[in-house]
């Protein structure tokens, strides 16, 4: 169990957390999946490694956040941080990590030029819609459209 | 985060492209594929960049708290020669690892790999023009000695795999596992440099760490993500990559990547001189620590991909078995597995240079049983070398009482190009320099 005074440490994210981001994931989807964070790591550090953080307890990461800095998308010219992906160990849940880690990615977006901060959410997932409402995220006139494509029999869905 | 972007005047931004095209030929591969491998990415510029909004003040050493300096002449003469050495240190194993990469790149498993490579050689391209930029933005006559910018920049375009100043940037890649355990191990020690100096007293060396550090961060990446793609296949018996390989290859380069620290009992005049916040050793102890995890993390992407049905924390706790029995677990022996080589092991300068330690810290006394127990650990083609032939000469002049380790250190021969100074022209041979290194060689590194 973890300690109830764990130092707690929230630094920029390096090649050496994949392994801790894949544990955390593991815990939380209950899948590994190494290849697919090597791959967004990979991403994410070469953007800027600055806008994504991890959280480390007792030099140990707990939660990460990932995030980068766009413009000239979808007609948005006006630079914004957008956040992919976050996950917090369930064992450290509750003590406002996730608060932590992005109240230091928006310090740093908004050094960098961002006039706004965006991510997307499934609306069913009231754990995280309710964790961004906390945040200060509200609903954005943007509205994420699709179209669910029908895969010719015998074609696998990605 | 607010960078101001530079191009050099255009002779000097020419005679970087005329190197660039003899040195690194698929510059425009890469620019042609940028979108691919890179989409959404900014595009590659081949300029300086300089952080804005930087702290103005000096953070250490003897002037802390005084403004920093914006030219040459705002610094001591001595502040000015030592600075001047770093710089032209830094700008030398920037080019120089572009040569080093370009001999094995090819030799890539696939294609995301060798373009990684080759950003980070384009990144290290724009690193060198960056010293470059630091060179011929102020007037370094004063502690030069007289030469001039364009001098400096001649003699640092002219230098072959041979002749730069530190001497991770001397030696041959053998094989492409050489590119991504150089990205791994050699920009690592880069990445401390590099976040040392952005306390820098000389505030446009301080602005151009930031731009620098955020393309380290890649370089990492380069390195530690297809070694651990690596480490995966082995697990699968992969006939062509296996975990003693990379061992190797982690031997090859972590002596020379905790020498470009510069001795251990140095470092000094660095933070004394407001140039640097850590000591040489203080610096190689971090270091060692972050390699140590790395190694940790290979390994535990090795058993999990061995042994699929465990999970994160039998992994952990199989390693830590393994580690500390040095057995076995169901067929894998702590042999099979990575492990930090001794800080001692192959060192040919600073405290322990020219001792026989073996990589797992045992002490030889006999050099020939020595030089046996590093054929073993280091790859074939490097043991064929003429590296290893000139290391080998020096240690059994060290052992035999006829050479002192002072001298041994300085006897390592440098590929010196002699004449001309376009890099296409082969005037280049072997010479025995007086005195170590290369003018202005600094008493800590730098690296790429
Ligand atoms: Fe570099
Ligand atoms: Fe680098």
């Amino acid at each position: 169990m973890p300690e109830a005074q764990a130092n707690i440490r929230v630094r920029p994210l390096d090649e050496l957390d994949i392994g801790a981001i894949v544990r955390i994931d593991e815990r939380i989807t209950g899948i590994y999946r190494p290849e697919v964070w090597e791959q967004r790591v990979g991403y994410y550090l070469r953007r800027d490694p600055e806008a994504c953080r991890v959280a480390e307890a007792d030099g140990k990461v707990v939660g990460f956040m990932l995030a980068d800095l766009r413009a000239g998308e979808f007609g948005l010219e006006e630079p914004g941080g957008w956040i992919e992906r976050f996950g917090i160990d369930p064992d450290w849940r509750g003590r406002d990590l996730g608060r932590l880690l992005f109240e230091a990615i928006v310090a740093h977006l908004k050094a960098a030029g961002a006039a706004s901060v965006r991510t997307l959410a499934d609306r069913g997932d009231t754990r995280i819609t309710g964790f961004l409402q906390k945040l200060g995220f509200a609903p954005s006139p943007l509205q994420a459209l699709e179209i669910r494509l029908a895969q010719p029999p015998g074609e696998q869905r990605r | 985060m607010k960078v101001h972007e530079i191009t050099l005047e255009k002779k000097y931004h020419d005679a970087v492209e005329h190197w660039r095209r003899h040195n690194f030929k698929d510059y425009e591969l890469l620019l042609e594929n940028w979108d691919r491998y890179f989409p959404t990415d900014e595009r590659f510029c081949l300029c300086a960049k300089l952080e804005l909004g930087t702290s103005d003040q000096v953070q250490v050493g003897e002037h802390r708290g005084e403004k920093k300096r914006v030219a040459p002449d705002e610094l001591t003469e001595e502040e000015a020669r030592h600075l001047l050495g770093i710089i032209r240190a830094q700008a030398s194993t920037e080019f120089g690892s572009i040569q080093q990469h370009s001999g094995t790149l090819e030799r890539a498993h696939d294609d995301q790999d060798r373009f990684w490579v080759l950003r980070v050689m384009a990144e290290e391209l724009r690193h060198g023009y960056q010293m470059i930029h630091l060179l011929l933005s102020q007037d370094w006559s004063k502690a030069s000695g007289g030469v001039t910018g364009r001098e400096m920049v001649e003699e640092i375009l002219s230098m072959q795999t041979g002749n730069h100043v530190l001497d991770a940037f001397n030696l041959d890649y053998d094989s492409f596992l050489d590119n991504i355990t150089f990205a791994a191990l050699i920009d690592r020690v880069g990445k401390y440099q590099l976040t040392m100096q952005k306390v820098c007293a000389y505030r446009p060396m301080a602005d151009s760490m930031p731009p620098m550090l955020r393309e380290e961060a890649f370089h990492l990446a380069a390195g530690v993500i297809p070694l651990r793609r690596w480490a995966k296949r082995a697990a699968a018996g992969d006939p062509f990559i296996t975990m003693t390989a990379i061992q190797h290859a982690v031997n090859k380069w972590l002596p020379r990547g905790l020498e470009m620290f510069g001795d251990e009992r140095g470092g000094e005049t660095n933070v004394k001189f407001g140039f640097k916040d850590m000591k040489n050793r203080e610096a190689q102890d971090l270091y060692l620590e972050e390699v140590r995890r790395m190694i940790r993390d290979i390994n535990a992407r090795f058993l999990r991909a061995r042994f699929p049905e465990i999970g994160a924390e039998q992994a952990e706790q199989v390693l830590a078995d393994l580690e500390r029995n040095r057995g076995a677990h169901r067929g894998v022996r702590h042999d099979d597995l990575l492990r930090l080589p001794d800080r001692r092991f192959f060192r040919r300068k600073g405290e322990p240079a020219f001792a026989m330690v073996g990589v797992d810290g045992e002490a030889f006394t006999d050099v020939e049983e020595y030089l046996r127990h590093l054929a073993k650990n280091l790859n074939e083609g490097y043991v064929a070398s003429r590296d290893m032939r000139n290391y080998a000469e020096a240690l059994r002049g060290v052992a035999a009482g006829t050479l002192a380790v002072a001298d041994a250190v300085k006897k390592m021969p440098k590929l010196k190009r002699v004449g001309g100074t376009c890099p296409c022209s082969k005037g280049v041979r072997w010479v025995m320099e007086e005195g170590e290194g290369a003018p202005g060689a600094p008493a800590s590194g730098a690296g790429a």
